[in-house]
């Protein structure tokens, strides 16, 4: 009979930052002189970016704002002098707190600067301006879909699974999403299929894992190649020879009334499909239940200590069982949604975006508000490694691409360690 | 409550865990189930809790038979259990965790955490348990921690309170605390069933004292009995409780700490600038409380964990930071608290593991290829010399009692040309025999000449054993003392309430 491990209240107050957050510190550091030097001092003094913002789509935009114009250089290099800022800041006074939200500061200037440089003119684009509110609304839709991946990730691992079938469960509600959309014209029957659809993944992913006591990683990457192969065959053998079963799918946007209209923020926020304004609501109604309800403690037992849940009568295999299956049909919805803003179904399209959902749900620690956070600025990343080649800039697609995982990694790695996953996260339970 | 439990069963395949035990716990008595680990003592409890189900026999409850799907209905019948593993969730606060499973709610399911604070409150007071309800789990002290595991029982409505091992993470002071607590919720009426091993303090609270060996009860007997009545029964043979001690003569300094530093695996640092000397022919116990830096100490020792500052000699080689195999090859004896993870291989044989940290070295390997007849002979000569229990040095050593593994790897360490030994809780789980055995062989090892660091949990273990005790809390030496000194001083300085460098 071993005993417990009594860790000693005073130890906290020794604590000294790791070396990691050095390591992020310095990181912060390099991008910052990046931005300065290579988007700042690398664009010619005359060079001018143009923010515009009024909507392509006028139809919603009864206003219209002017174009900002900034001198490329000397804007860059302040957003470059701001990171490197905040980089020294974390790297003299190495707070407890807050490092990564810094982080994603980060982020976003920097991206802003990459933006600003892309466009500038003269330059070697052709479009010699910025849209804000499309690159807002573009990013919005990659946003929507990573926090439904997000919300599926973290309502599993608050109950201590693992669910890394995110992506598979978005492939598979993709493919019957589109099916069903084609076939019945209906968003709202399409959405019960990928539901389903992910569901019935979720329940896999539970039953081996929690059955079998299967490892969770290893469960959850063998569903997701599964449904990867799966989906190619069937659209091979189905939509290929039948298109009329995956076309014409795009969801229509919903403008509510007045707020639509309001400069900027209605395109963005108010003139959306159904499946975003499912999201918000989805994101407040697993964050009540999550933090206020009876459910949600127990669920954060089950996830922080299965044996104490255990003790009072709390049946730990059902809770995961209907978490995960719960998670995956979440994550099946946000495979609609995803084909829902793509218009059909392709093999292979949601290129990892499961993955990124899995980094913002860590990045957000594990709480819904975090998830939405970290999503937006993984969002922004994914649209712009898409877009960023119709400026003609002089990086590859392929690097492009590259670039939110190289944020994904760069936030996991920071975060490990710093942030605490629930306490049983993919450890199985045992009854004994 | 009264409770009575007749000719319980339980058997995990072919081994019988309980066999036909019956006992009898009377509303406001404190009654004391004593046994050696691995006696059955925790699988009754966990019968008892709805958490297994018995194969045979029954529960009544006020002469009522009962049975119990979960220990969520346990609870409800009124039955509480205080775990030795404290069964609370660290992020929780104290009332999450209080009313887990039995949450009060408003509208929507929502927890009413008002009624729930205001229903703590009470409970504290009437039974003058004083706990922050807002608090969360893992910023409290582990004495406190058990309080919370007391009140949730009680906020529950326990009638009948089982306590498992529940001194075993406490120091002296909160020891008491905890009996003070006991007798007041007798006093109160409740019924208490206390599971123990140590005898101390079973004569000091018990009111019955029913006694369990291999599954089976094997009588009862009055606090009064004596001590060494008590382990007779409980082990089915006389012991000797005192190990016998040659007088202490000290030689050189053989191992010396100069102010280290080691961060525990969460990034903080556990040992927290230790000083600390062993001289030739001594044995320095290092006491304190689980938890306080001592399993981080010896890793850093060991060349298990990095040490971040403070130098470490052995025999006047600096072995700061070394591989494990260089301290080995300094002349580190290693008993390490974990047997089954760092001590031995499980899925090999005696005798693979009677030369695990010598397989390269002659006799047991020549140009690069094993002797196993050496391995062999090697085996043969310990297994007698030691008395492990096997059936033959090819056994694995997996199917060696906790005991018998012990002795392996106490086997192993002694045989060799050791300049220093450290153990770390070397008696952790073993079975009394085993206890005078390893306590017997350490003492040889010092009489030798040999220095030893024995870090122990138990005071008993350290007061058998010391030279001199050293005290560790929250990283700290807090002070080192002669074994003469009184148990309640150095449970204060377990606790970390006065510190002192009294050198001998």
């Amino acid at each position: 009979m071993s005993i417990a491990p009594a860790p000693a209240p005073t130890q906290v107050a020794t604590f000294r930052p790791s070396g990691r957050t050095r390591i992020i510190s310095i990181i912060m550091i390099v991008i910052g002189l990046l931005t300065a030097l290579v988007f700042g001092l690398g664009s010619a003094a005359s060079a001018h970016s143009s923010l515009t913002f009024t909507p392509i789509n006028l139809a919603n935009a009864p206003w219209h704002l002017g174009r900002l114009t900034l001198l490329t250089r000397w804007t860059n290099v302040i957003l470059g002098l701001i990171t490197v800022a905040l980089g020294a800041e974390v790297f003299l006074r190495q707070p407890r707190r807050g490092v990564m939200v810094r982080f994603g500061v980060v982020a976003v200037l920097f991206l802003l600067a990459l933006l600003l440089w892309a466009s500038r003119a003269p330059g070697p684009s052709q479009v010699g301006y910025v849209n804000v509110t499309a690159v807002l609304i573009g990013s919005s839709e990659v946003a929507m879909v990573l926090i439904f991946g997000a919300l599926s990730g973290l309502m599993c691992e608050r109950s201590g699974v693992v669910n890394i079938a995110i992506e598979g469960q978005y492939i598979g509600g993709a493919f019957f999403g589109s099916v069903i959309a084609s076939t019945t014209h209906d968003f709202f029957l399409a959405a019960i299929a990928g539901m389903v659809a992910g569901a019935l993944l979720g329940l896999l992913l539970a039953f081996l894992s929690l059955r079998y006591l299967v490892d969770q990683i290893i469960v959850g990457v063998v569903i997701v190649t599964m449904i990867s192969y799966l989906s190619s065959y069937l659209n091979l053998q189905v939509l290929t020879p039948y298109p009329q079963y995956n076309t014409g799918n795009l969801a229509p946007n919903l403008p509510i009334p007045l707020l639509s209209k309001i400069p900027i923020i209605g395109p963005v926020f108010f003139n959306q499909s159904a499946f975003f304004y499912l999201m918000l609501v989805l994101v407040g109604v697993i964050s009540f239940a999550l933090f206020k309800t009876r459910y949600g403690l127990h669920v954060r037992a089950v996830g922080e200590h299965p044996h104490a849940a255990a003790t009072v009568g709390i049946n730990v295999v059902r809770v995961r069982y209907i978490n995960v299956v719960l998670g995956g049909a979440i994550a099946g919805i946000g495979g609609v949604a995803f084909m829902a803003s793509q218009g059909q179904f392709q093999p292979g399209y949601t290129s990892g975006l499961g993955y990124i959902a899995l980094a913002a749900m860590i990045f957000g620690r594990w709480r819904p508000s975090g998830a939405v956070a970290a999503s937006v600025i993984f969002g922004l990343s994914v649209y712009l490694s898409e877009n960023l080649q119709a400026y003609s800039i002089p990086i590859s697609t392929e690097i492009l691409g590259m670039f939110p995982y190289i944020i994904t990694i760069v936030v996991v790695a920071g975060l490990i360690g710093r942030v605490r996953a629930p306490g049983a996260d993919g450890i199985p339970y045992r009854h004994d | 409550m009264r409770l009575e439990l007749r000719a319980i069963t339980k058997r995990f395949g072919s081994l019988v865990a309980n066999d036909q035990i019956s006992i009898t716990v009377e509303p406001g008595q404190i009654h004391s189930l004593l046994g050696e680990n691995g006696a059955g003592k925790s699988t009754l409890m966990n019968v008892l809790f709805g958490l297994l189900h018995p194969d045979d026999g029954e529960i009544l409850i006020d002469g009522v038979p009962t049975t119990f799907e979960n220990s969520g209905e346990a609870v409800r019948r009124g039955i509480g259990m205080v775990h030795q593993h404290f069964m609370l969730v660290p992020v929780f606060t104290v009332a999450e965790n209080v009313v887990l499973g039995f949450e009060p709610t408003k509208s929507f399911n929502r927890v009413d955490y008002q009624k729930a604070t205001d229903d703590i409150r009470r409970v504290s007071k009437e039974f003058n348990l004083e706990v922050d309800p807002d608090a969360i789990i893992e910023s409290l002290p582990v004495g406190i921690q058990q309080r919370v595991e007391i009140l949730k029982a009680l906020s529950h409505d326990a009638q009948l309170l089982i306590l498992d091992e529940p001194t075993a993470v406490l120091t002296p002071q909160e020891i008491d605390a905890l009996m003070e607590i006991m007798r007041s919720l007798a006093a109160a009426g409740k019924s208490i069933l206390f599971i123990t091993h140590k005898l101390k303090e079973v004569k000091a609270i018990a009111d019955v004292i029913t006694i369990i060996r291999q599954g089976k009860v094997v009588g009862t007997a009055e606090p009064s009995a004596s001590e060494s009545e008590l382990a007779s029964m409980m082990v089915g043979r006389d012991v000797v409780l005192t190990v016998q001690k040659e007088p202490f003569s000290p030689g050189e300094d053989v191992f010396e700490i100069r102010d280290l530093v080691v961060r525990d695996d969460r990034g903080l640092a556990a040992v927290n600038g230790v000083s600390l000397d062993v001289r030739a022919g001594e044995i320095l116990a290092l006491a304190g409380v689980q938890g306080n830096g001592q399993t981080e100490l010896v890793e850093a020792i060991a060349g298990m964990r990095p040490v971040e500052s403070g130098t470490i000699t052995l025999n006047g080689h600096d072995i700061t930071n070394a591989s494990p195999r260089k301290v080995l090859d300094a002349g580190l004896g290693h008993i390490p608290e974990d047997r089954q993870r760092n001590g031995l291989v499980m899925s090999m044989t005696v005798a693979d593991n009677l030369v695990l940290n010598t397989p390269r070295r002659a006799p047991f390997a020549k140009r690069g290829t094993r002797n196993l007849a050496a391995v062999n002979a090697n085996a043969v000569r310990l297994i007698n010399e030691f008395d492990i229990r096997t059936e033959s040095p090819q056994e694995l050593v997996s199917s060696l009692s906790g005991g018998n593994q012990q002795k392996v790897i106490v086997a192993r360490e002694l045989s060799r040309d050791l300049k220093f030994l450290v153990a770390s809780q070397p008696t952790r789980g073993l079975d009394v025999g085993s206890i005078e055995y390893v306590h017997r062989q350490m003492v040889n090892h010092r009489n030798l000449g040999n220095a030893a660091l024995v870090v122990s949990s138990e005071l008993d273990e350290v007061f058998a054993l010391a030279d001199r005790i050293a005290v560790m809390y929250a990283g700290k030496i807090s002070g080192v003392v002669d074994p003469s000194v009184s148990r309640e001083s150095i449970g204060l300085l377990m606790a970390g309430t006065i510190t002192e460098t009294a050198h001998d």
